[in-house]
């Protein structure tokens, strides 16, 4: 089905902002209009301000935390890897747009590894269902991934049985190269993660099982809490607002 | 020899697709001499991740030691790989 192009009054309603917000966040990139008339007039596809408006990290959340699973809005799902691939290039293509390359590369790299981490990790073990939550928020900045695999914890407890919870297995999986899957010996992608974020104006909130990490510039050290709400996979909001 | 990494794509970031570009590019390395240098150059590359890198210049270096060199590094991306896959 074609998308719906939609005139720049009608996107302010929607957004219940002023015609010239909108067309400032044109000029700066923040909410591109995609053509415009000859006499200047500006339009914008109904999906993109749809999409605009909604708190993905909520979505993702009650997704990821929900007792039973079900199937996130097609445009979220990606249920292989390949389709991954195919969103993240989008998102990076839209995220060129409005940022320089330095900060595209990074923030693309970060999500990437991230999800491809899931899809690595749970291949052949999903718990419930197949891939990941994948969505972005150019209107509050933010990248959300989240998956129903196994976690970290169980992860690494292949190879690090002595593990005692979930906070361990997270501080371990961002400080040292390791890998859960045994026999290989590489593992270094969320450490690759840590010396973007702490080098960065990034924040980044990274869930799995019942601990939580939030990690920011310059932190030297990684600092792992308990969280109020247990989620076995994976739940991660990288938030780049700063970087733009 | 000279790799060009952008024939690969130019967001390199999955494990499986950088074991699949070091499978594809295998026929190509049959032929090198003995002392030849291999030298990998990231221009164009958009985006690098550990995970893609390890399949491919992981195995590259192995086979080739010191006759690898790596050139047109800057991203940013590329250079925060390569300083934790060292």
């Amino acid at each position: 089905m074609r998308d719906k192009v939609i005139t720049i009054s009608k996107a302010a309603r929607t957004l219940g902002i002023s015609i010239n917000t909108l067309r400032r966040w044109d000029a700066s990139g923040r909410l591109k209009a995609i053509r415009k008339s000859p006499l200047g007039h500006r339009y914008y596809l109904q999906s993109y301000i749809s999409e605009f408006v909604q708190d993905v990290d909520i979505l993702a959340r009650d997704w990821v935390t929900a007792p039973t699973s079900y199937e996130p809005k097609s445009e979220m799902y990606c249920r292989t890897r390949d389709v991954f691939q195919a969103r993240l290039e989008k998102f990076q293509s839209r995220l060129t747009a409005l940022a320089p390359l330095p900060t595209v590369s990074l923030i693309t790299a970060v999500a990437g590894e991230i999800g491809n981490n899931s899809f690595d990790h749970n291949l052949g073990n999903w718990p419930d269902i197949l891939g990941i939550f994948f969505s972005y928020s150019m209107r509050t900045r933010t990248v959300v991934l989240a998956d129903r695999g196994l976690g970290i914890l169980s992860t690494l407890l292949r190879v690090r049985p002595q593990l005692a919870n979930s906070e361990e297995a997270l501080k371990v999986a961002f400080t040292e190269t390791v890998s859960g899957r045994y026999p290989e010996v590489r593992g270094n992608g969320l450490k690759f993660v840590r010396s973007i974020i702490i080098k960065n104006p990034f924040t980044l909130v990274f869930q799995t099982g019942d601990a939580i990490l939030y990690l920011k510039k310059d932190d030297k050290d990684v600092n792992v809490k308990k969280a109020d709400i247990f989620i076995r996979g994976c739940f991660v909001i990288i938030d780049f607002d700063s970087l733009i | 020899m000279r790799i060009q990494l952008n024939k690969f794509g130019t967001t390199l970031v999955s494990r499986p697709s950088g074991k699949e570009a070091w499978l594809a590019f295998q026929p190509s390395l049959v032929n090198l001499s003995e002392s030849e240098e291999v030298v990998v150059d990231f221009e164009g590359v958009v985006v690098l991740t550990p995970s893609w890198a390890d399949e491919f210049l992981t195995p590259l270096h192995s086979r080739f030691n010191n006759r690898v060199t790596l050139v047109n590094t800057d991203n940013a991306s590329v250079a925060a790989t390569l300083a934790i896959l060292k």
